[in-house]
Order: structure tokens, then sequence, then C-alpha cells
């Protein structure tokens, strides 16, 4: 290999993908989209809330009223003397929106009745929040007229809330707490980024040697530099435009989130996100997430790109326990995993496109030669959705081994922990039949780019591979 | 001396045999004519030369020695189907080709500059290619050919795609490029230009190597050894070829009748017949 031709082929490359419009345009609106999926639900949620409603009450059977008291969204008046029909038809009058009233205790049943009126249709939360406060009033007086001593608290202990917190447990007995539903969230991620990557970056390098030959100049080029030379310098130009794409997204990405928490106050998105650990949540993320300008870690990267995913998906779990999990992945392993796997995945794909492109005269002729590289990619890919939901079975353990599956496979498997051992295999398997793969596919490269005429077939392809 | 020695080369493609034991010699500083209908294997060879395909068996020596692959930059190739990049802009594909034939940012600008202005292309350099008419694109094609002074050009029919102005415009250059000293293998159907342009020619037909020699000695060789004389008898101008061996006693008739003798010449055949001549003799 001549290096300093190979680097002018890989500039030219390398240049040509990244003054496309089509790279400027995905580059940076993406992370506009990934903002926006990140930041969205908060701000649908902050838009959601409902407005303070006053609610004006008669509640004639006593009970109720203790257990009525303000918050943000209810503020309750209560009314004394009034005649329910005049007040629900003027609600205004009385400077209320809502009207609830409330019979008098059914001694026989021991239960009231309640029905509420307003101009407009109560929330839903509004509506299960009076509810739930007349049930509770209505409890209680059933429990104290039971009589028994203490009954009360009897009643109280025996209620349940139990939450299953998951931890994970090392050899040396260290518990770390884990989040099952973290782990999918990033195992569906990184599979997911990884499969788009490959196929995308090894489409690219498919379409730029068509272009090449179609265009006939490809004669020209072998005529100045090997054969080989320009394969891997195409591979290794495209190579360096993913992750140049890769690269900006991720910056891009968190100086638009650290914008909008900027804008819209770090405490209030946080708030909302959190709940009911909102101070906890907010120191947490503190000195992850800064204003503009700031730099930013990795870990606090991925932290912020999922837990916000998690949100997302409308997951209840405590953010607590998100932040726990998060914070138990190792960020190190995934990315040097996620770096490996992609650029050995990609180059063993890259290659075979390679060897693809080369044998056809234009894209419409590659579907059906593409067919059997694009199956195990597409199959790596339902291999690793099924590695999430069992990331220890051995169907998901083999996949993560075979060298065309383990990029996708191996990548759903990481934040569920993965052997050193199992890593190390899986990427020196990768690794040998990116060799094997880019020798058999610069020989076929080499006679392809220079026939025209007929369709190939794979004959052809395996004739061209016998070749000296 | 020889810039290229082609020594008993075979090439197969599986059971395809595209060139059969051929030998060759391309004298430095010529313009050497390769002949041969389609498919008769004048682009393997040309391959083979410039190190795109390797031969199955003998050697082919560049300068004397065993050709390496670093002599390919002393090498410029006109390929038959002509190509460039559709997208990319006028300037930076000739600045791309240039570099990869080993020349450095500065010197390509400098030389394809100089090259654009002699081929008046100048204004077209920061266009894009599609944007070029097809005689623009193909002078483009040309000086991304020359433009790194190359030793030993391989032009395969280079005025195909130009109109006579700019055919003749690329004739020029071919000449001028000789008489600065480079070697040029021409590959083309055009017999005339074979004829005006060639010092020595090589036909390859069925995959071997059918004759090789100066263009010159090669007519005569296959001349019958004719003379054709034209003469005004009266007010009429007439023709007649005699063969050399009667010649002399053709003339005395024809003086003493009392014509007036306008030319007397050897009859060379045309390339162009020998050309059909020895391939339809292959043939039969």
């Amino acid at each position: 290999m001549n290096i300093s031709k190979l680097g002018i082929i890989i500039r030219r490359e390398y240049l040509n993908k990244v003054k496309k419009k089509s790279f400027l345009i995905i580059t940076f609106l993406a992370p506009i989209l990934f903002a926006a999926i990140a930041i969205l639900p908060t701000i649908i949620m902050m838009g959601t809330k409902e407005e303070t409603k006053k609610i004006g009450v008669l509640d004639r059977s006593g009970l109720v009223t203790p257990y009525l008291e303000n918050n943000d969204v209810t503020e309750y008046i209560f009314l004394e003397d009034v005649d329910p029909e005049a007040v629900k038809t003027n609600l205004k009058e009385y400077g209320i929106d809502v009207f609830l009233n409330i019979s008098e205790l059914d001694t026989e049943n021991r239960t009231v009745t309640a029905d509420c009126y307003s101009e407009k249709p109560l929330g839903m939360d509004t509506g299960s929040l009076i509810e739930n406060r007349i049930n509770d009033a209505v409890e209680a007086y059933r429990i104290e007229s039971y009589g028994i001593e203490n009954l009360e608290e009897i009643m109280a202990g025996v209620k349940s809330n139990v939450h299953l917190h998951s931890y994970t447990v090392d050899e040396s007995g260290k518990e770390t707490i884990s989040e099952s539903g973290v782990y999918m969230a990033v195992s569906m991620i990184l599979g997911m980024a990884l499969y788009m990557f490959i196929a995308i970056f090894s489409g690219m390098v498919m379409s730029s040697v068509i272009e090449e030959k179609s265009s006939r100049v490809v004669e020209v080029l072998v005529s100045s530099v090997k054969s080989t030379e320009l394969m891997f310098g195409k591979i290794i130009g495209v190579a360096l435009v993913a992750l140049t794409q890769f690269f900006l997204w991720i910056v891009l990405t968190l100086a638009i989130l650290a914008a909008a928490m900027g804008i819209m106050g770090k405490d209030k998105l946080m708030g909302m996100m959190g709940d009911s650990e909102t101070a906890q949540m907010a120191e947490m993320m503190a000195p992850g997430v800064n204003v503009p300008g700031a730099t930013i870690d990795l870990e606090s990267a991925a932290a912020a790109l999922t837990d916000t995913t998690a949100v997302a998906a409308g997951e209840p779990t405590g953010m607590q326990a998100i932040m726990g999990t998060l914070g138990n992945l190792n960020v190190p392993q995934l990315v040097i995993s996620f770096l490996l796997f992609f650029i050995f995945g990609y180059l063993l794909y890259a290659s075979l496109f390679a060897a693809i492109g080369s044998s056809v005269e234009n894209e419409g002729d590659s579907t059906q030669l593409q067919l059997p590289v694009t199956i195990p990619l597409v199959l790596g890919f339902f291999v690793a959705l099924y590695a999430f939901k069992a990331p220890g079975s051995s169907l998901v353990f083999w996949f993560s081994m075979i060298p065309f599956t383990s990029p996708i496979v191996m990548l759903a498997r990481i934040p569920f922990g993965v052997a050193t051992w199992e890593l190390v295999l899986s990427i020196v398997l990768l690794v040998a039949t990116f060799f094997a793969c880019a020798w058999a596919s610069a020989k076929i490269y080499k006679v392809g780019i220079l026939t025209y005429g007929k369709k190939s077939t794979f004959k052809d392809l395996w004739k061209w591979l016998k070749m000296k | 001396m020889n810039i290229i020695e082609i020594k008993n080369v075979s090439k197969s493609f599986g059971e395809k045999v595209a060139l059969e034991n051929v030998s060759l010699s391309i004298p430095e500083g010529s313009i050497f004519g390769l002949l041969g209908p389609n498919g008769a294997g004048k682009s393997t060879l040309i391959r083979i030369i410039n190190r795109i395909t390797i031969a199955s068996g003998g050697e082919v020596y560049f300068k004397g020695h065993p050709i390496t692959q670093d002599d390919v930059a002393a090498i410029g190739y006109l390929p038959e189907e002509r190509g460039l990049y559709r997208k990319m802009k006028v300037g930076e594909q000739a600045m791309y080709l240039a570099q990869l034939k080993g020349m450095s940012a500065q010197d390509a600008a400098t030389e394809l500059k100089k090259w654009f202005v002699r081929f008046e292309i100048q204004d077209w350099w920061n266009k894009k290619v599609e944007e070029l008419s097809k005689g623009m694109a193909q002078k483009l094609q040309f000086i991304t050919t020359v433009v790194h002074k190359p030793a030993l050009m391989i032009l395969d029919e280079p005025f195909s795609g130009f109109d006579p102005v700019n055919a003749e415009l690329i004739r020029k250059e071919i000449l001028r490029l000789k008489d600065e000293g480079a070697t040029v293998i021409l590959s083309t159907h055009n017999m005339e230009s074979v004829e005006e342009l060639c010092d020595q020619i090589a036909l390859i037909n069925k995959a071997h190597l059918v004759i090789t020699g100066g263009t010159d000695e090669i007519r005569h060789r296959y001349g019958e050894d004719n003379v054709e004389l034209e003469y005004t008898e009266g007010v009429e101008r007439r023709q007649e070829v005699v063969s050399r061996e009667n010649v002399n006693a053709r003339l005395q008739e024809l003086i003493a009748s009392g014509v007036k003798l306008n030319s007397f010449k050897e009859v060379v055949p045309r390339m162009n017949d020998i050309f059909i001549k020895l391939v339809t003799e292959e043939e039969a």
C-alpha cells in the first residue's frame, strides 16, 4: 500500500461526502430531533398541567370537609346555607369554577353521594383527586363506626405499598441497584444505533463504488493506484465520515439540551422529570449538565440521553433508581466497545458491500446480490431486539459471537454485563473475519470494477475470487 | 532504446485466452500504433502495460527493468471509455487525478492552470463536470492524462468525441509531446491517423500478434510493387497502375505516343487495406 496515495483517496472520499448537502442537513437536524425527543415530554407535561380550580363545596354530611386540603390544582371554598340548584347555575356569581355537592350521610349504607358541576369538564387528575378524598373520608367514618379501639392504626398497618427494587450482586457481594427497564432502553438504543450506522455507512461505500464504476472513472483511477488502495481508501474515508457525524451528533445534542436547560431553567425542567425526588434529582444532575459553553463529559451525556428516554416511555420508575442504574453502567467499557464493534462491524460489511458494488453497474442491479449480506445484518438486529428480553440466553450468546451479527447483538448485551473474555473473543473473531472478507472482497473488487456488460451472478463473483 | 519491452506475454481469464505469447518492442520517443479488431486483446495488453491487470505469463520491461507499480506514475492513460466524477468540480477533479499520479498539490495546480489556458477551458475550473459539453469533458480528460508529463502515454481512441477542430488540436498536442521526448501508444481504428502519426505499429488479432514493425516498412512490404502513372492524352487525364517490371517499357510506349506525363509514383497500400487483408486472411 502506498500510504500517501491512500491518503489522497481517503481525503477525496471524506471531503466529497462531508460537503454534501444531505450530510450537512442530517448532521444538523438529527440533534435537534434527538434533543426534542428528550425535552418534549417535559414540555408537554408542563403545558398540560391543570390550572388551579376554585371548588365550591357544600358538604351536608360534614364528613368530607376536613379531608379537603388546598393544593396546586385545587382551592376549596366551603359554602354554607346555599341552594344547590342556585349555585349550580350561577358558578361565576359565587366566584367558583366547580361546585361540589355532597349529600347528607346515608346512615343505612354508611355512605354519601357527591356530584360535581362545572362549565368545562373536569380534568381526570382533579376528578380522581376529589374522589379519593371523599373515599378517604367515608373509609375513616366507617372504621370509626366499628367502635374498635385503634382500628384506624390497625387498618393503616394492613395497607401495603411494596415496590420491587432489584439489585445486581457481584462476587465480592457488592450490591448495585438495577432497573431492568433502564438496561433495556440502553440496550435497545445501542443495538439499533449500531445496526443503523453499519447499514447506512456500508451502503454509502457501495454507492460510491458503483458511482466510480458506472461513470467509468475507475479505469483511470486504477491506472494510477492499486485497486486495493482504492477500495480501502474509500472504506476508510467513509468510516471517518461516520465518526465525524457521530461525534457532531453527540456534541450538538448535548449543546442543544444544555441550551434548553439554560433557557427553561434547570430546576424547573428537572423538577418536572423528577416528580417526588425533585431535589435529589437536581442535585445529581447538576454536575453533569451545565449551562451552554461548559464542558460536558460523556458519562453524563449518556445519562442525560437515557433518563429522558425512560421518561418518554412513561416509566413510573423512580428517578433515583434510574440514575443509580445508569451510574452502574460501565461507561468506559460501553464507549470502547461501541467504537470497536462499530469500526470492525462497519469494516466487515463495508468490504462486502464494496465487492457487491464492484460487480454491478447501477444500484438497481445490486438488490439481488446484496441479499446474502443484508440477511445477517437484519438477523443481528432482530436478535438484538430479543437480547434485552433475555440477555443471558444461549441464542443471544451465540449470535454475539458469530462475527456477522456480533457487533449488533453484543452491544445490546453489554448493558446487562458481559464477561471480558466474551468481549475479547467476540472482537477477535470479528477482526479475523474482517481480514478474511477484506481479502476476498479485494479480489472480487479488482476484477469486478473492470467487468462490464452482462449482469453478474454469484457464480461470477466466485470465479473472480479464484482468479489469480 | 525501448521504453517498453513485452516478452511472451499471455493472459487468460478463466478459460478465455485474451493474449497468447505476445512479444513487442516500443522504441522510446516513437508513436506506436496498436491495431486490431474489437475484442482482439488490445485493451488487455494496454491494461497489462499499465498494471491494471497482471499477465498470466511473460514479462513486461519498462526502460530496461521489469515494470513495477512505481513506474505507473510515468504512464498517462486515456481509456477508450472516458469517465470523470460527474458531481465533482472540474478543478478539484483534475487536481485529484494529478495527485494520484504523484504530483504535489502545488505542481499540479501550476501545470493544470497552464493546460487549462492552452485548451481554453480556464473559466470552467469551478464548474461541475456534469455541466461540461462532451468536447470539453474530453479536453479535461486529455489534460488529466498528460499533466504529470508522463514518459509514456497510452491513448485509446483519443480522437473519438472530438469535432474536427478539436481533433486537430489533440493531434498537434500529441506531436508536440512526442517532440518533447514522450512515447505514445496509440490504439485506434482510424487508419488515416495511423498512417499520419505512427512510426511503428503492431497488429493484434485473436489474442496473438500478427505483425509488428515500422509503418512505412510494413506498407511497402505489403505493396505489390506497382507504379501508378498519370498522364494527359489530348484533353483527357488518365491513370494506370503498372507493375514495376513493366514500367520502363510502358513509359517508353507512352512517351513515344506523345502523351503528357503528369505523375509517376510507387503504389503503397493503405493501412486500411493491409488491416483488412491480414485480419480476413486469419479468418479464412
